[in-house]
């Protein structure tokens, strides 16, 4: 008998009631399969690959279709590419599909961004130096490790610091690309955007990174896909109801004399991107049964043939087994991922999707919960290999590499009762023993939400792989509400919102699936990109601005009008920070992301997407004319929220409230680092190293205010109201603005990677950061090493404003493993993600991880491939991220007991 | 000195999670009538404000000179390279502490708050939510017992308020003492360091009997609504004895004591001893060998005594 069962005698004995305790040590988390331990090495090893299958393809097509209109030219263009892309299928897969020919591989889309390309042609094909970097590229830094190709190596170019394309395809990549010189996205964009007034004043805020970068570089993602349509009807039946619709709408206008002729057009689309989705997953049947033909060993000739069967199937049907209907969601979502430029495409409610068919394989006895785990395990790894092709500044700096395929669990059905399911469990299960970065997990927090299932979240928390996220259910379906209304938000429909991205919390709706002679309501993405607007603004630098009078002494130039205001009261430093500049900044940036996005919707409607998202085929039309049902969902990124709020904490402290100093004393130390090497001279960019120059005698008072002025995360009343007054002010602002789509903006209070860059970019700020240090990341976040009071006045701090006036508030926070060791700690740290939420905190994720073996991972990165950290609202290797957000990651504050 | 109604409180650490049942927050007082020689908090023995030097915060190394006047009394001196050190033998006479206004790293750090009642009732009252079903507030220390004016006020407004109370005490206290802070606790941990009165002596400086004597009261008490666990710091070659532990088994059965938790020495506390400027005997003794933990365990599972290690504890 072990000695826990001992215990549990004696106590019984005693009369102590300890019956919800079975075991103190934590359980054993099974290996993974054997497949997948295979597929995820073949995965370690492969690098970031670009290839030109696909761009040679759209570009022929979309040019032997000159003249067409433009959204039937590009379905011919993306059907003729997607069906021209070799199928891969490696032995002993499972789940076939691939974004491209290769492994881990991603293309470029110069019908989007050419310029990178054509600027570096000769280059590339003389094969010297790389492209030039952009501003923002420049203070990006891209992780060396892992599959990121950084530099050239042997017949190999490296572009974007991240992919490697072969050299041999080098010319086909110069055609392609010079052929929209004069006519990608970003091209056209920029010529309306010039024509602007204003637009010396955007050129300001890009060349010094005050905001981050351009809209169409991600045009799409940060949105929730939604595969209900093919699941309920299959290929050949959405293929008959495009003629139907074809016959009903082509010609006709309705009563709409604007856009009433474009549903013909909208349904000729979506039957030639039907036809082409179709005949790429009828080519990996091809394929499966190529291979199959060759092969000699009995048991992976079966498995190809079986592959066979389950593509030949989902080419034309509704999927008539678990396997079949989470192989057709993956395809569906390739299918959207290679339309665009793509991060944050999330998977959405998937267990909640997919039930109807667990259910009756379960019934039938044809699949057991272990084969599923397995194929949930294979499909994380399909996950995980989706990569992105932007800029380096984007894909590597911004976004670390990741995708953000966020899938989510939990949350409440269309009944309004909790939503979890036991397909559910087999998914967290997969993820505990398929340990990958993607697809990263969300638990939709509700009261309602089983203990168990809180538990099982808590015990995959505890292995340290970043994933779950905590999102809390209730404030995203108050957001949804809120936000929505003026579209006409139903609490039916607030109930199918989920995170699209990290977390952008997007619109959903429940659509009827009938299946097995039932009908499911299943839940589904119901908006386009939730996402594309003003992009990452440095919130401390633009405080900076206001203090040099728009000057921005790093680069030299003049991003504001001088202001030439003496800022001698609070308010009137306020006044020019929200009034003049935030205002000037958000007003002329909506510009030209209204110009950018209209003209990506103009040249590269989306397609696929739009056959997908809720709504837009019962509608006839296309995402870029309203067709989804929600359409309010353009945002306003901002990033290092806490160092503002911070630096006007102790700018009001010690200038304001108490004159202990002129803002010239105040100004005179900040650009003058208070003394200290910036973070670009001693190579650390997080705020543990501070290494005097001669200076610093002259600084260290003003310096020691600084630090000690009130602090955000104390639970103190001083700094908390001070982001209460924030969010109250932005608000209005963000109401005020219209997008492209004609609706108003919200706030996203994410920093995903910017917090690296933007901190890189601003200069000491009152709050005593340092000159280039790393932001405090997130938007929940304290500063490192500022929180004095422990978590739980933190915890306070957080939740001094109502999260759901915003799309979404951030935290993180690293927990020393030894504090929740056993299941006594299971249930310890469900006691603390349930504490946040019930204060109403809408995201909180765990590094479960101490910094000692972080710090051992940066010194040793080779010894630690398969280390992953959460970053911002997603998991990442750690040695494919970039050393600030490394040095970030090891300094946040560890909670430990 | 303090008032009444006023605590010496050297920390208030939150999500505690091996101080009790659940999540709870940790109130760590200051001074104790013990003086262990293994301790692991010496910055609390003190009933006085007083100087914590951590020195690994210090950024001397990277050109700091910020304290370099600091000190009043010349406590603060700094060698060859420029590195801070503490002369003890001044700096112990202070109580003004103004070094630790300077550092801005927070390596000079002053050890001592006072609160009041109701700014501890703020704090408790602010963390409350956070507990979870089974947490609430453990108050530790130091020795909790030394400020029971403070805490008997504290804990009456806490089973007003419903908050789950837990103590770590040495138990070292009068009958009258211990029974007026007991009768308002749900949840007790009380140290037995060793049951030899000379050796309980020698390492701690005080008698066990008192100690041994509010255990066998409380254990029969009918004012006591709470759990007991005892506790000891298991120290190899001064409590690991055989001997030791029957006795202790003896003294637990006679009183129908039916929980220990044995809590294995560690050398954490090692460099406070030296930011204090004391010399630290345990520096190179003391650990325990795993076999003799378990074996320890064994032995008290086999008297039918739940027996825990560490933070292995079904709560």
């Amino acid at each position: 008998m072990s000695n826990e069962a001992k215990i549990q005698e004696i106590l019984k004995r005693r009369g102590l009631d300890v019956s919800d305790v079975t075991d103190f040590a934590d359980e054993v988390v099974p290996e993974p399969s054997p497949r997948f331990t295979k597929l995820i090495n073949i995965y370690y090893m492969m690098k970031n690959t670009i290839d030109m299958e696909y761009p040679y393809w759209y570009n022929r097509v979309w040019w032997e279709n000159d003249g067409d209109i433009t959204e039937i030219r590009r379905a011919k263009a993306e059907a003729a590419a997607l069906s021209h892309m070799t199928p891969t299928i490696l032995p002993g897969e499972l789940l076939f599909g691939n974004k491209t020919r290769n492994f881990r591989g991603a293309f470029c889309f110069p019908w989007v961004d050419a310029s990178f390309f054509n600027a570096a042609a000769e280059a590339m094909m003389a094969g010297v130096d790389a492209p030039p970097m952009a501003a923002a590229d420049a203070v990006s830094v891209v992780g060396a490790g892992g599959g990121n190709v950084t530099k050239d190596f042997g017949n190999v170019v490296s572009i974007a610091q991240k992919f490697g394309l072969r050299r041999e395809e080098v010319p086909c990549l110069v055609k392609v690309a010079k052929y929209w010189d004069n006519g990608s996205v970003e091209r056209v964009s920029a010529r309306l955007a010039e024509a602007r007034p204003d637009y010396q004043k955007w050129a300001g805020y890009r060349n010094s990174v005050l905001v981050m970068f351009d809209s169409w570089a991600i045009p799409q993602g940060r949105e929730v896909i939604n595969y209900y349509v093919p699941l309920e009807y299959g290929f050949d039946k959405i293929i008959e109801l495009c003629d139907e619709k074809i016959a009903e709408t082509l010609g006709e206008a309705g009563d709409d004399g604007i856009l009433g002729m474009s549903r013909g057009y909208y349904y000729m689309a979506c039957k030639t991107i039907a036809q082409g989705v179709s005949k790429w997953i009828e080519n990996y049947a091809r394929r499966a049964e190529y291979l199959a033909a060759h092969e000699t060993d009995e048991v992976q000739k079966k498995e190809y043939l079986d592959i066979a069967a389950v593509a030949h199937h989902i080419a034309h049907k509704q999927p008539e087994t678990f396997r079949q209907a989470l192989n057709l969601t993956l395809m569906c979502h390739y299918g959207v991922v290679n339309e665009d430029p793509h991060s944050g495409q999330s998977i959405g409610r998937l267990g909640q999707i997919l039930y109807p068919w667990y259910e009756k394989d379960i019934a039938d006895g044809t699949t057991t919960d272990e084969e599923v785990i397995e194929l949930l395990e294979l499909y994380r790894i399909k996950i995980t290999a989706i990569e992105c092709f932007a800029s380096s500044g984007v894909t590597g700096g911004v976004l670390s590499g990741n995708t953000f395929n966020n899938l989510s669990l939990g949350g409440l059905g269309y009944d309004g009762l909790t939503a979890v399911n036991p397909l559910e469990y087999l998914i967290v299960e997969a993820g505990m023993r398929g340990k990958s970065t993607q697809p990263t997990l969300s638990l939709l927090y509700d009261e309602k939400t089983p203990e168990s299932f809180l538990l099982k979240v808590a015990q995959c928390i505890k292995l340290g792989l970043g994933y779950p996220a905590i999102m809390n259910n209730q404030g995203g379906m108050n957001y949804m509400l809120r936000h929505y209304q003026p579209e006409g938000m139903t609490i039916y429909d607030a109930r199918a919102w989920a995170p699209g991205g990290c977390l952008e919390s997007s619109p959903g709706c429940f659509q009827p699936l009938h299946y097995n002679g039932k009908t499911y309501m299943i839940p589904g993405g119901a908006g386009p990109t939730a996402g594309t607007g003003i992009h990452f603004t440095g919130m401390p630098k633009l405080l900076e601005l206001v203090l040099s009078n728009g000057f921005d002494r790093r680069t030299g130039i003049q991003v504001f009008e001088p202001h030439n205001r003496k800022l001698d009261t609070y308010e009137g430093l306020l006044d020019v920070y929200y009034n003049v500049y935030l205002q000037e900044l958000l007003e002329v940036s909506n510009r030209m992301n209204n110009l950018q996005m209209d003209t990506h919707r103009k040249i590269c409607p989306t397609v696929w997407a739009s056959l997908l998202k809720a709504d837009c085929f019962a509608n006839g039309q296309n995402q870029s004319h309203l067709g989804a049902r929600y359409n309010g969902t353009i945002n306003f990124e901002s990033c290092g929220t806490i160092n503002l709020i911070n630096s006007l904490a102790s700018i009001k402290k010690n200038v304001y409230d108490d004159k202990k100093y002129t803002l010239e004393e105040m100004k005179d130390a900040m650009w003058n680092n208070f003394g200290f090497k910036t973070a670009f001279e001693t190579g650390v960019f997080s705020p543990d190293r501070r290494e005097a120059t001669e200076l610093a005698p002259k600084y260290e008072k003003i310096f020691n205010d600084c630090v000690n002025a009130p602090k955000y995360g104390n639970a103190d009343d001083y700094v908390d109201s001070i982001l209460v007054d924030y969010e109250d002010r932005m608000l209005p602002k963000m109401l005020a603005l219209r997008s492209y789509m004609g609706k108003q903006y919200y706030m996203c209070q994410i920093s995903v990677s910017t917090h690296g860059p933007q901190g890189a970019i601003t200069l000491a700020s009152a709050d005593g950061r340092l000159c280039g240090t790393t932001y405090a990341d997130a938007s929940m976040s304290p500063a490192p090493t500022t929180d004095k009071n422990g978590i739980y006045a933190l915890f306070t701090s957080a939740t001094c404003y109502d999260h759901a006036m915003c799309q979404n508030s951030q935290m993180n926070v690293k927990i020393h493993p030894s504090a929740i060791k056993g299941t006594q700690g299971t249930h310890k740290l469900l006691d603390v993600y349930r504490a946040y939420m019930r204060k109403g905190g809408f995201h909180i994720q765990f590094n479960v991880t101490s910094s000692k073996t972080l710090r051992e991972a940066q010194a040793k990165p080779d010894d630690y491939r398969d280390l992953m950290v959460r970053v911002a609202g997603f998991t990442q290797y750690w040695c494919e991220i970039g050393k600030p957000i490394q040095d970030e990651v090891i300094f946040r504050t560890e909670y430990d007991s | 000195m303090p008032q009444d109604t006023t605590g010496m409180i050297f920390d208030i650490q939150s999500y505690s999670v091996h101080d009790g049942p659940g999540c709870r927050t940790n109130v760590f007082f200051v001074g104790c009538p013990l003086q262990c020689r293994w301790c692991a908090n010496p910055e609390s023995w003190a009933v006085k404000k007083h100087l914590l030097f951590a020195e690994r915060s210090c950024k001397w190394d990277q050109g700091c000179t910020a304290c370099r006047d600091a000190c009043p009394n010349g406590s603060l001196k700094f060698n060859d390279q420029g590195k801070p050190c503490v002369d003890w033998a001044i700096c112990n006479k202070c109580e003004t502490i103004e070094c630790s206004e300077v550092c801005a790293a927070h390596a000079l750090k002053q050890c001592v708050r006072f609160l009041t009642v109701d700014d501890l009732m703020k704090v408790l009252m602010r963390d409350f939510p956070n507990w979870g079903s089974n947490g609430g507030v453990t108050f530790s220390g130091g020795e909790p017992l030394l400020h029971h004016e403070f805490l008997d006020q504290v804990l009456q407004r806490c089973r007003k308020e419903q908050m789950h109370t837990a103590i770590e005490t040495s138990g070292f206290a009068s009958p009258e003492v211990f029974k007026k802070i007991f009768r308002n606790l749900n949840f007790a941990f009380i140290d037995v360091k060793n049951m030899d009165e000379e050796m309980h002596k020698w390492g701690t400086g005080v008698s066990n009997k008192p100690i041994l004597n509010n255990i066998a009261t409380l254990a029969h008490a009918d004012w006591w609504r709470g759990r007991l666990v005892l506790r000891q710091p298991t120290i190899h070659g001064y409590n690991d004895s055989t001997e030791n532990a029957k006795r202790l088994i003896e003294f637990m059965n006679e009183n129908g004591l039916f929980e220990i938790n044995l809590l294995r020495f560690h050398r954490m506390g090692g460099t406070k001893w030296e930011q204090l400027g004391k010399v630290y005997e345990y520096n190179d003794h003391g650990d325990m060998p795993e076999e003799r933990m378990l074996a320890l365990q064994e032995l008290y599972l086999d008297n039918d005594i739940a027996c825990y290690i560490g933070e292995d504890t079904p709560f």
